[in-house]
């Protein structure tokens, strides 16, 4: 039984190299489909596990001031009444906003000097300098990241002058540069305290971008979150409902890729199909030969299944293999602008990649599956057909 | 014989490397190591890409596609057609996103 098997096999593989037209056909055409989709999908799965990655790392809510629906400077004296909201462990205020630096746009971060405990841990990814400390509030003093300090040629101890909205050129100093290894966090920051970032965004007196709510380590943040929604003009935000909207537009961007390489699958399936259709007249004569020499209509579809199988398996598993090397090590040229949108990818950090069994077995199933049912269903409808029929038709 | 049976190995092995670089990419990271303090620290969501677009890093209002930027109604819902799954399946195609006027929910 197993002789048979095995002479099976090795009558498969044998017609690999028979048709070798179908076979270099289909192996380029999913190599092509599967290298694009893998360094898509690994690189939108591993952005996805980057942003969760950040915004577990967040506040668990983030409270922002609405008017006429849309975001504006929300007033401190907001704390004292969350503060007040029972599961509340503490109130930080936060202003942030974006300075333009040439063409670019770089986000700039003003952090609560009480928020600057350390409580948390201690702060490694910096490359040289130290990072904040309360007493640097109102001084000036920034941490900036790598893409930053190289764009400016800067470095610890150096000055530097940032143009606000108001056209006021602003003097900074830098104690810090972010390390490489942080860089895809923090590549674009400009790091201060409070009273710099208020100063340089002029904001108006007693006035924040928005606060960060941390709750009591065995509280609910939305159960929190649902005893502040009778405060005016807020939008609390957590953090599932900050995960979703980056899964969103991530989702999305990929999505919008996806929907092309889609109907790039569906033209791959018909010439499979074709293919398959072309070899028939000489794989109808081979098969009412073998069904002739006994074989039965199983045993052709199993040599049929192989021989797909190796084909499907082959071209999927290595266009994956250089998807992947594509988008981790050459930063996925051309397909990247797909993901990051209006978006520039910095020289300073790779990709964030991540080869998901997700998306590996996802690739599969529309790979392999598909073509070996359009390899499958004519060698079947060959198999069933009379043998001395099949013969004749293939010959005529 | 030795020559027919070349593929079939080739298969094999490249589908195996592609398993181990699976469990690789997933271990790897599972077990990073990034700097979870100064993200704490600094609060904000999201990564460092995408900094010619000030949406970016916009704790959600600007995730929305402005389709027709500040005329009233014009933050448009994103919608994730995922790989191979039923949007209407997942929960966020569904859902509305609080605090947000919808012009037009889905679902």
């Amino acid at each position: 039984m197993m002789k048979k098997h095995r002479n099976l096999l090795n009558y498969s593989f044998d017609c690999l190299r028979r048709y070798r037209m179908r076979t270099a056909v289909i192996l380029i055409t999913f190599l092509i489909a599967t290298t694009m989709i893998s360094a898509v999908l690994f690189t939108k799965d591993g952005l996805e596990r980057e942003a969760e990655l950040s915004v577990d790392s967040s506040p668990d809510l983030t409270i922002q001031y609405i008017k006429a629906g849309r975001a504006e400077p929300i007033s401190t004296a907001y704390i004292d009444d969350i503060a007040k909201v029972e599961g509340v462990e503490r109130v930080l205020k936060r202003t942030w906003g974006y300075a333009g630096i040439g063409d670019k746009t770089y986000v700039v971060i003003g952090l609560d000097p009480t928020g600057l405990d350390y409580s948390r841990g201690v702060i490694t990814s910096l490359e040289s300098g130290r990072f904040l400390t309360p007493e640097d509030d109102g001084t000036g003093n920034v941490v900036v990241g790598k893409l930053i300090a190289g764009m400016l040629k800067v470095k610890v101890g150096d000055d530097m002058i940032l143009l606000s909205e108001s056209v006021d050129a602003n003097k900074f100093h830098v104690v810090g540069v972010f390390s490489d290894e942080s860089s895809i966090y923090t590549a674009d920051m400009i790091v201060m305290c409070l009273s710099d970032a208020n100063d340089f965004f002029k904001m108006p007196e007693g006035m924040v971008t928005d606060l960060c709510v941390y709750v009591e380590p065995d509280q609910i943040p939305n159960n929190v979150a649902a005893k502040m929604t009778s405060m005016p003009n807020v939008r609390i935000l957590d953090q599932d409902l900050l995960l979703r909207g980056y899964r969103a537009a991530y989702g999305a961007r990929g999505g919008i890729f996806t929907t092309l390489w889609t109907i790039l699958l569906v033209a791959i399936a018909l010439i499979a199909f074709s293919q398959a259709i072309v070899v028939g007249h000489e794989s109808k004569f081979e098969v009412g030969l073998l069904k002739t020499f006994g074989f039965s209509t199983l045993d052709i579809i199993e040599v049929r299944l192989v021989e797909s199988a190796v084909l499907g398996f082959f071209a999927s598993s290595l266009g994956m293999v250089i998807g992947f090397v594509y988008a981790a090590y050459f930063n996925a040229p051309a397909l990247v602008d797909i993901l990051l949108g209006w978006a520039f990818l910095p020289k300073e950090f790779h990709l964030p990649v991540l080869v998901s069994a997700t998306s590996v077995f996802s690739i599969y199933a529309v790979t392999v599956v598909p073509l070996l049912i359009t390899t499958v269903v004519p060698a079947w409808l060959n198999a069933i057909t009379d043998p001395e029929l099949a013969m004749r038709r293939a010959a005529a | 014989m030795k020559r027919i049976i070349v593929l079939p190995i080739l298969a094999l092995v490249f589908t195996a490397s592609l398993m181990a670089l699976c469990a690789y990419s997933e271990m790897g990271w599972g077990n990073r190591t990034y700097d979870s303090a100064l993200r704490e620290t600094i609060g904000l969501p999201s990564i460092a890409v995408g900094t010619n677009y000030e949406g970016t890093r916009n704790p959600l209002l600007e995730i929305f596609v402005r389709s027709l930027y500040d005329v009233p109604g014009g933050h448009d819902y994103v919608v994730s057609s995922s790989f191979i799954d039923t949007p209407m399946r997942l929960g966020f195609y569904r859902e509305s996103v609080p605090g947000f006027n919808m012009t037009m929910r889905k679902g």
